[in-house]
């Protein structure tokens, strides 16, 4: 259950989900919101993860 | 703008007969997805309700935070809205079962933004269904 890409994915299935029903009634422009939203969040990460990947890792956070 | 004395059109007339917008706003954000289902939308309701749950069950199963206000960090209360935008798990879940998340646990910054954000689409669907008893959606 710990693996940050399965929990994006979820994630980004719950909300895209939730948007599409939120937002669209017509079942056409409801498969295009959702591959958009769903595909915008899971490629989006990843992109974002391969930017941040030469970074090194900072300390841990202090808790709090 | 419309004639007067036309009948209005059947789409806009069914809208306008959707609801009472407070009460269909109160149970939305009481119990999620009960506002779609007063206004008649049973469907929507029941995917509303079984994805503002899921992203709850998951956030609560990864040790999120359940947000109280904290003196001296106004981020918190801001935080604690958008929690308890789910309306009545979130009082069952801090005064029932005693939940308030654990900061040391692996998956508590995950655990938190789906709890967070099952209060922040719970509270979508409050204004969701105000738009509908008022006939402003469909």
């Amino acid at each position: 259950m710990l693996s940050h890409f399965l929990l994006m994915v979820v994630y980004s299935l719950l909300v895209s989900v939730f948007f599409t029903a939120l937002w669209r009634r017509d079942r056409k422009e409801q498969r295009k919101l959702f591959l958009q939203l769903f595909l915008g969040m899971v490629v989006g990460g990843l992109v974002v993860a391969w930017l941040m990947y030469p970074f090194p890792p900072g300390p841990p956070a202090p808790i709090p | 703008m419309a004639d007067p004395g036309t009948t209005p059109a059947p789409q806009a007339a069914e809208r306008a007969a959707a609801g009472n917008p407070l009460l269909a706003a109160v149970l939305a954000w009481l119990v999620p997805g009960a506002g779609h289902l007063l206004l008649r939308r049973p469907r929507r309701a029941l995917l509303f309700f079984v994805l503002v749950v899921v992203s709850l069950v998951i956030g609560c199963r990864l040790n999120g935070n359940l947000y109280t206000p904290l003196p001296g960090q106004p981020l918190t209360y801001l935080a604690t809205v958008g929690c308890m935008g789910m309306g009545l798990p979130y009082f069952l879940l801090r005064y029932l079962f005693g939940y308030h998340g654990d900061v040391v646990a692996a998956g508590y910054e995950y655990g938190t933004a789906f709890v967070l954000t099952a209060g922040l689409m719970n509270l979508l669907l409050v204004l969701d269904a105000w738009d509908i008893a008022v006939g402003k959606k469909d």
